[in-house]
């Protein structure tokens, strides 16, 4: 079998790494190949990049809009009544 | 029979105001047009609320509804990519004038207050990158990080294998590398 630290990251163990989830053993070889460092500091910076994008809103009043839309099910079973209240 | 009634509607409502920031960014992201996405964002939760009972509680309630906004967003692209104009114009135009009357304004961005609010959400580098992704690789790259969703629940979103999930986010994060480097060099 080849050591675990002689392998190149895969694409799935670089994200890992980008995480902070890569084992140990593997975390060892990142440590040791300038090359896979490379890759996976510009796999984080994207990462990171991604995860700080905004959530966006919707224009104000959208829950409204959406009930006036919506109908509510009764309790008595499948009959439906369109939503009046707003 | 009143109260189980507003209980109902006080649950949709937790459930609108719960997922209307990522469906709506979702879809703006997809569509990048802030006014359509709030027209697909709205038809998402009347479809997920007017079929609520059909929800098999086995799958998460997040995949379900991502599921259908997406859905929504596909079937929005494919049909604008049928009608685009080309930059001639609309295809039915007989005369120059029709022509030129119907032709994309390519120095008219921002003119409008809300162009100029999307110009401002959208406008930056990496926003600019994720644009220009194809769509299912833009889906699957804002599921996985912006939403945080597993490999596992963007396959059952997007109804397709695991490792074709994988293989497009992998892409993705190669292609939005080189875009973002092209723009810094």
């Amino acid at each position: 079998m080849t050591d675990p630290l002689l392998l190149h990251l895969t694409p799935d163990e670089t994200e890992l790494w980008a995480q902070g989830l890569l084992p140990a053993t593997r975390d060892a070889h990142v440590a040791q190949c300038a090359e896979c460092r490379t890759i996976a500091e510009r796999e984080r910076k994207l990462i990171r990049e991604l995860a700080r994008l905004t959530r966006f809103a919707p224009e104000f009043g959208f829950v409204e809009r959406v009930m006036a839309k919506v109908k509510i099910p009764t309790p008595s079973g499948p009959h439906f009544r369109p939503h009046t209240n707003s | 029979m009143a109260w189980a009634k507003q209980g109902q509607e006080a649950a949709f409502r937790e459930l609108v105001r719960r997922y209307e920031r990522p469906i709506f960014s979702l879809l703006y992201r997809m569509v990048r047009d802030r006014a359509l996405a709030e027209d697909l964002a709205q038809e998402t939760f009347i479809k997920v609320l007017n079929a609520i009972g059909s929800y098999n509680p086995q799958f998460k309630f997040s995949s379900w509804i991502f599921k259908i906004a997406n859905n929504a967003a596909i079937d929005h692209l494919r049909k604008r990519e049928l009608e685009t104009l080309s930059l001639d114009g609309s295809p039915h135009a007989t005369t120059p004038d029709e022509m030129s009357a119907t032709a994309p304004q390519l120095g008219d961005r921002g003119e409008t207050p809300l162009q100029e609010l999307e110009a401002r959400e959208l406008g930056g580098a990496i926003e600019h990158a994720i644009a220009r992704l194809r769509p299912e690789y833009r889906t699957c790259i804002l599921l996985r990080h912006v939403e945080g969703h597993s490999y596992e629940e963007i396959a059952r979103i997007l109804d397709l294998p695991l490792g074709t999930v994988k293989t497009y986010i992998h892409r993705a994060r190669n292609e939005l590398r080189g875009y973002l480097e092209d723009r810094r060099e």
